[in-house]
């Protein structure tokens, strides 16, 4: 097992990454978690291109990061977010 | 009217932008000044400006040409965590060739500094704004050219117009989050820019004005702070000219 020093800080924290993006969609688009699963861009009223913008933005907030353009465009629904977040901004579930 | 305000201003090294950032900084703003090159008198008229008002002025570098760059400014200014309340794009460049001498590469690197990454850059600070969803204002910097025409000035009046066609869309789509978007369009302008132009030109100009005198870069701060105040708050989608009158 490594030790705790060596780890990058965005793998200590990984234990709540899951839960610290959980609770961005949920509170910014005024969703239940169980809504979560499956759910895409203009699935809910708050899933607006403004609510697009809020949601990335906090996200940023969340996982100190600036996200690319195209990223955010193709940032289509929970999963795919995920994905995204993992594979180009380390950010490990 | 802007006292207290965290404001971003492009174009800061030289001429307008150079004076909005010692306007803003004179009227109690926190600044964070964008210049595209690193120079150390510009890095002491920050810190004077600082000492002299009381308030931030953060220098900040990064290349209007290069996306890359512009992100690594935005993390710049995002680290200080502070609530960003406007942009003032006043980047920009100007590539003056007649009509049959313009060449595709000058189109493209006015239209790259003088449009397309005005609106990157205003992406970012959108979502700056949304952290702590700040009512803010952006401003762009159009030119008298965009609506008159000028010869020698197809392609920058054409980056120019490209402004406000940008910035008439963007008020729309931003005005239901609180955030203004307007631009300002300096006629002719005692700056670094006009002072390449000939005296005939800007003689030609004079007559043609209802207040016959080069405009001030002082002036043309005025009316960003103006649309970056309070006192602007129901102003969004319009282009100022500010040209004394320019017929």
């Amino acid at each position: 097992m490594p030790k705790e020093g060596i780890l990058k800080k965005r793998e200590v924290d990984k234990m709540t990454n899951l839960e610290n993006y959980v609770q961005a969609f949920c509170e910014t688009l005024e969703v239940s978690e169980e809504q979560l699963t499956g759910l895409k861009y203009q699935d809910v009223p708050l899933w607006d291109s403004v609510g697009h913008m809020n949601l990335i933005a906090r996200l940023e907030e969340v996982f100190d990061i600036m996200m690319d353009t195209d990223d955010i465009i193709d940032f289509s629904s929970f999963e795919k977010g995920k994905e995204i977040l993992g594979n180009n901004y380390d950010v490990v579930f | 009217m802007i006292t207290g305000k965290n404001i971003v201003i492009t174009g800061a090294l030289q001429g307008i932008g150079k004076e909005t950032v010692k306007v803003f900084a004179e009227n109690g703003a926190n600044i964070f000044a964008c210049a595209y090159e690193e120079q150390q008198d510009f890095i002491d008229f920050c810190g004077e400006l600082e000492k002299e008002n009381h308030v931030r002025v953060i220098p900040v570098f990064f290349d209007m040409s290069d996306n890359d760059s512009i992100k690594k400014g935005i993390k710049e200014i995002q680290k200080e965590k502070m609530e960003i309340h406007g942009l003032v794009n006043v980047a920009g460049i100007n590539k003056d060739a007649l009509f049959s001498m313009i060449t595709q590469r000058d189109m493209e690197e006015s239209f790259q500094i003088n449009v397309f990454s005005q609106i990157i850059l205003s992406q970012y600070i959108v979502r700056l704004m949304r952290k702590n969803n700040t009512e803010g204002s952006i401003v762009f910097t159009s030119s008298v050219t965009a609506m008159d025409g000028n010869r020698g000035q197809t392609t920058y009046g054409a980056s120019k117009a490209a402004l406000i066609g940008a910035m008439k869309s963007m008020a729309l789509e931003l005005g239901e989050i609180g955030i203004r978007v307007n631009a300002v369009a300096p006629g002719v302008i005692m700056s670094p820019m006009t002072q390449k132009l000939d005296r005939d030109v800007i003689d030609k100009k004079l007559e043609v004005m209802d207040i016959p005198r080069l405009g001030t870069t002082t002036e043309v701060a005025n009316v960003y702070m103006y649309l970056m105040s309070d006192y602007a708050s129901h102003v969004t989608g319009q282009t100022f000219r500010v040209d004394g009158g320019m017929r």
